[in-house]
């Protein structure tokens, strides 16, 4: 599956850079998550529990950064395994300093999923990819007005990630068309660990 | 292990109080707590349509519910419609149109058209196809099922 | 005379218990005490197992154990094969590669096992699938046939210099001399994707282990449940009659039902011995798509060689057939292919060469059809394009092509999946052929429907193809005839049923020789404690062999009533006859004993038995074909396709078809339906598609596109030729698979025919609107 995009941060490429450098930010992101470590340089680590009627079990995810050009550009490759199957995929991410102080993020990756993920969620996986990446960005969107507003008046960063709850609305948002059409429950269950696997990516190809 | 929720349920008539898990699906609830193995479950996504059943009178499919949404509502199963030695309209003319041959997708056809036929008294082949469409055979290439139920609304008209 | 009951359409016994809800099918037995299963499936198609983490599963409550390949010890070694290898034919190669209960070092398909779990309930078990962490370090997935020939190319099984798992070619006559002797020779690549069987109900098994008894009984949906038992009982060190193995009420086989030693079985029932509980695994629709097996894939390079006016002097097919990850089945499918491609042509020359390889996709065994569809479909789609390139009707070029009616027995001069040469007993296609024509009025098509369609801008084809279906193949089946004290007859068979009716079938072959009711025959098939000798329901043969070994029983037991009662009523055997559950003297009303009393008296509890007899109304007797029984037939098919969105519309569905003596027409009918139905499934509807990671992505019915009522053509047109086979006495032959045959052939005919004004040309089955879109936009050079 291919995947690439773009998307425009307000706010200078340095900040942008530096946010995605912080696994905090990036945990709180992603729901269930219940730590992201850094365990070596470029290195980072991933557990989420995921636990929704027959889906259950823990959702690993190791994201490496390689060729990094502070502040330009790196490429990820993430791969994450659990129950509901696993992800393998490799992204290039370019950002791009904009002459109105915006930065411009571009993405683009190739990504082979296995297991349920694929045999039962291919025909969502593309739209549910869509959405969760807006998803991420725009919790991201939030994270970095927040830090701005903290850089410059020198006080603490205040940032509420978004519940699980308000996510999943938002997902579900983005995929009524496709839910509503599909008298499916289990994979209905299924889908919110694509999802969560998803948000990895999307964070990590977000970077 | 959950917290089990109490559910009571009428099925076929017959009122059941149960302690059920909130995640059990209504198909397991009939078929493995109540014994009712009449419906079957053909691929539990809720397309094949062999767990069909009514909930208050409407078909649904009893794979895409929980047994807990069961509760204080009234379900009929195929159980309910007719016995060997006494057939229902509907099964008889199942029988004699040849509109089964393994027969694991019946009962849902059944309770389909149980439901389909109340409304619909005397419907046309593809108003028929339509309304089966939701229920896959392997076994029968459905024409003899169309049959059926052309013989069905004929045999339900002189009954009522 | 009593009534004939053979030959006729009679109501099925079995229906008032299946429609009241109260059939027993597998997942319907419960047994006090019974844990439940659910296999722990790797995620990759091809990767070795490192290590496998199983301790959070093995804590879950309510597990009561998780085991891996470490804890079955010798079990873990490749299953026994289900199908002899091809040493019947000469020059043929193969390496056989099994099915593994259970992956120790490697995976080679997506689905494999890696582990099993037992728990208290299905929830729990699959609830603790979840928290196993197998380790695994991925491999390149073997997918493409071709590719995988390559040198260099990974291998499925690194212990084999390739991925080639068979090479078998028969040649009759000499192709090279005929085609270089033809005004045309043409050559064309042609693909057949896979399918699924997707019976209604899925796999599973029951299994119980009582300590005391020294006794297994397992239930299983199985297609052969003798095989079952024997393999169970050799690999446990029992006696196979310590073992018994009933089917229950079937929700459909279509083939991958047949297969035994599979993880399932082989792990399943040591299981219940060491744990000493009842034991049941059913599999969910997934797993059905993931590790049931399935089959169609081959790619076929054709070639057919004519003189200008459309005489077929020769034929060669080069083909490759994908096995899957093992090869438990060994070479059946593409054998059948082999001697279905030249079916019911006569062609002098023909040369066809199978490489079957190994890749990492699901296990290949036959599904409905079993190779016969592709060999179809590669003839009559080159006969298509010889029409095509020499401007002939589609009709006209298969009519002079036909064996004839006087030809009978014709040799093939191939040799067949039951090793011997194929024999053509008996037929009449051009009357087939001719009667097709006639039912779709093939004329008036033509020459005013066809082009009052195309001048209002309507895109309306038809396709017309002709098949042959290899049935009733040997090595033998029997049965067993017993008539009650209660006057009623019961008949026992090895072959297991899924829906075929056999209780009905089976039980007029018996009533009409015993002169009962059909409803007071009762049918038992797939009980080995019942009957224990047999081989299985496949290739359409059920029927043919176990209905012919069922008459030959109850001709034996009719002997046996005819001579006690002559005893008895004083009357010589001549003059009695069986009627109404009466051994009665035929001019006499009222002098008449009842078989209920014969048996009785068949028994002596008292008194002298003389020597040489035997006790009881019973007989057992076994049948076995020297070669199978040729079904055939010809389907003409009008489809209205939409050139914008490329569906199609089946407007009218003819099929001439030649079982010999149906049994029973109504059933008859039914079974060609269902065939007729999976045929447009697999024409247009059916794809299992694996991607180039061999992950599948379409194990739900949401992406598996199977055929629903409004898919169907609104009539299937049906008429019969009864050309009886001359190689059993009750002149049957057999048919489950016939509408699955042709279909896909003249689907793919009509549609070409449709889209005539795109001049496009599809050569591959498997279809979808999309598939058919880029075909028409290549065709157009866009």
């Amino acid at each position: 599956m291919k995947l690439e995009g773009e998307h425009v941060f307000n706010g200078p490429r340095e900040d942008v850079w530096k946010m995605f450098y912080d696994p905090a930010i990036l945990a709180s992101a992603v729901p269930g998550m219940d730590k992201l470590d850094v365990v070596a340089e470029n290195v980072y680590e991933g557990v989420m529990n995921v636990r929704i009627g027959p889906v259950s079990g823990k959702f690993q995810g190791k994201l490496t950064l390689t060729d990094v050009v502070e502040p330009e550009n790196l490429t990820l490759t993430v791969d994450g395994k659990g129950a509901p199957g696993y992800g393998k995929g490799v992204g290039k991410v370019n950002f791009i300093q904009n002459p109105d102080g915006t930065t411009t993020l571009k993405y683009d990756g190739d990504m082979n999923i296995g297991g349920a993920l694929a045999s039962v969620g291919q025909r969502m996986i593309d739209s549910v990819a869509k959405s969760m990446i807006r998803s991420a960005f725009e919790t991201l969107d939030k994270a970095l007005e927040a830090r701005l507003a903290a850089k410059k008046t020198g006080t603490e960063v205040n940032f509420t990630p978004p519940t699980q709850a308000e996510f999943a609305t938002d997902v579900a948002k983005d995929m009524v068309g496709g839910f509503t059409k599909v008298p499916e429950l289990r994979l209905i269950l299924y889908i919110l660990p694509v999802v969560t696997i998803l948000v990895i990516l999307a964070l990590v190809l977000g970077k | 292990m959950t917290q089990l929720v109490k559910i009571n349920v009428t099925v076929n008539g017959v009122p059941y109080e149960r302690e059920v898990e909130p995640r059990l699906l209504l198909s397991d609830f009939i078929r493995h707590d109540l014994k009712l193995t009449g419906t079957h479950v053909g691929c539990e996504h809720g397309l094949c349509g062999a767990c069909t059943i009514l909930f208050d009178g409407q078909s649904v499919r009893s794979c895409i519910m929980f047994a807990v949404m069961a509760d204080g509502h009234k379900i009929e199963t195929v159980e309910s419609l007719g016995t060997p030695e006494h057939l229902h309209p509907l099964q008889e003319a199942f029988m004699e149109k040849h509109a089964l041959q393994c027969g694991f997708c019946t009962p849902g056809f059944l309770m389909t058209l149980v439901d389909y036929l109340g409304d619909n008294k005397n419907p046309t082949d593809e108003e028929i196809r339509e309304a089966i469409d939701g229920n896959y055979c392997r076994c029968t290439g459905y024409e003899n099922i169309v049959e059926a139920v052309k013989l069905a609304a004929k045999k339900m008209a002189a009954h009522s | 005379m009593a009534e004939r009951v053979f030959h006729k359409s009679i109501l099925r016994n079995e229906d008032p218990q299946i429609l009241a809800g109260k059939a027993q099918y597998l997942d319907d037995i419960e047994l006090p005490g019974m844990l439940y299963a659910a296999f722990k499936r790797s995620d990759y198609a091809h990767a070795r197992l490192k290590s496998i983490d199983v301790s959070e599963a093995k804590a879950l409550p309510g597990v009561i154990g998780v085991y891996t390949a470490e804890d079955f010890g010798d079990l873990v070694k490749p299953g026994p094969l289900q199908v002899p290898p091809p040493t019947a034919i000469k020059g043929a190669t193969y390496s056989s590669r099994t099915l593994m209960p259970i992956a120790k070092d490697k995976v080679r398909y997506s689905g494999e096992p890696v582990a099993v779990v037992i728990a208290e309930s299905r929830y729990i078990a699959e609830d603790a699938c979840d928290y196993i962490y197998p380790d695994f370090e991925p491999l390149d997935a073997v997918i493409d046939l071709e590719k995988a020939l390559q040198p260099g190319a990974t291998l499925v099984h690194e212990d084999l210099p390739s991925n080639e798992a068979a090479h078998v070619v028969q040649e009759r006559g000499n192709y090279a001399e005929a085609a270089a002797k033809a005004d045309v020779v043409i050559k064309k690549k042609i693909y057949v994707d896979r399918v699924a069987a997707a019976a209604l109900e899925n796999r599973g098994i029951v299994i119980n282990w009582d300590e005391k008894a020294q006794m297994m009984t397992i239930w299983c949906g199985t297609q052969s449940p003798i095989t079952l038992r024997n393999a169970t009982a050799s690999r446990m060190g029992l006696f196979e009659n310590q073992v018994r193995v009933i089917t229950p009420f079937t929700g459909g086989g279509f083939g991958p039902k047949i297969n035994t030693s599979m993880p399932d079985d082989v792990l399943l029932t040591e299981l219940a011995v060491r744990l000493n509980r009842p034991i049941k695994w059913y599999e969910d629709r997934r797993e059905n798509f993931l590790a049931t097996t399935s089959e169609r894939d081959q790619v076929h390079y054709a070639e057919i060689a004519l003189t200008k006016d459309g005489k077929i002097l020769g034929f060669k097919d080069v083909f490759y057939h994908n096995s899957g990850a093992y090869d438990p089945y060994m070479m059946t499918v593409p054998l059948n292919t082999q001697t279905h491609t030249v079916s019911n042509y006569n062609i002098p020359n023909f040369y066809t060469e199978i490489t079957m390889v190994f890749t990492n996709e699901m296990v290949v065994t036959p599904v409905r059809g079993a190779g016969r569809p592709q060999g179809v479909f590669v003839m009559e789609r080159m006969i298509d394009a010889a029409a095509r390139e020499l401007k002939m009707d589609v009709a006209e070029i298969r009519r002079v092509n036909l064996i004839q009616p006087d030809a009978y027995p014709v040799s093939t001069g191939i040799i067949g999946q039951d090793f011997v040469e194929g024999v053509l007993d008996s037929g009449d296609y051009p009357t087939a052929l001719a009667k097709v024509m006639s039912m779709i009025d093939y004329k008036k098509f033509r020459e005013e429907i066809q082009p009052k369609a195309r001048a209002e801008g309507k895109h309306l084809g038809i396709g017309i193809c002709t098949f042959t279906e290899g049935t009733g193949v040997g090595p033998y089946e029997g049965a067993k005839i017993t008539v009650g004290g209660n006057g009623k007859v019961s008949v026992a068979t090895g072959v297991a049923t899924q829906g075929q009716a056999h209780y009905t079938s089976f039980a007029q072959i018996a009533a009409e020789q015993l002169g009962v009711e059909v409803k007071d025959v009762k049918v038992i098939t797939g009980d080995t404690g019942a009957f224990a000798w047999g081989a299985g329901t496949f290739a359409s043969r059920g029927a043919t062999v176990a209905g012919t070994a069922i008459h030959l029983a109850a001709v034996k037991v009719k002997d046996k009533a005819l001579k006690l009662a002559s005893k008895i009523l004083e009357t010589p055997e001549s003059e009695l006859e069986l009627v109404g559950g009466y051994v009665q003297v035929a001019d006499i009303p009222g002098k008449k004993i009842s078989l209920g009393e014969l048996a009785s008296m068949a028994n002596p509890m008292r008194g002298t038995f003389p020597p040489g007899a035997e006790p009881g109304l019973e007989a057992v007797a076994y049948y076995g074909p020297p070669y199978g029984a040729t079904g055939a037939g010809c389907m003409a098919m009008i489809l209205d396709v939409d050139a914008e969105t490329m569906k199609p519309k089946i407007e009218r569905l003819v099929i001439v078809h030649d079982c010999g003596i149906p049994i029973n027409p109504m059933v008859v009918e039914g079974q060609v339906h269902g065939g007729i139905q999976m045929g447009i499934g697999n024409a247009f509807f059916e794809k299992v598609f694996y991607d180039e990671t061999g992950q599948l992505l379409t194990a739900s019915f949401m992406d598996y596109l199977f055929p629903q009522a409004t898919d169907m053509p609104p009539k299937i047109e049906m008429g019969h030729i009864e050309t009886p086979s001359p190689l059993n006495p009750l002149g049957i032959k057999g048919v489950g698979e016939a509408g699955a045959i042709p279909t896909p052939a003249a689907f793919t005919q009509a549609l070409e025919d449709a889209l005539y004004d795109t001049g496009v040309e599809i050569m591959e089955s498997n279809l979808s609107p999309s598939k058919v879109y880029s075909y028409v936009m290549k065709a157009k050079g866009a």
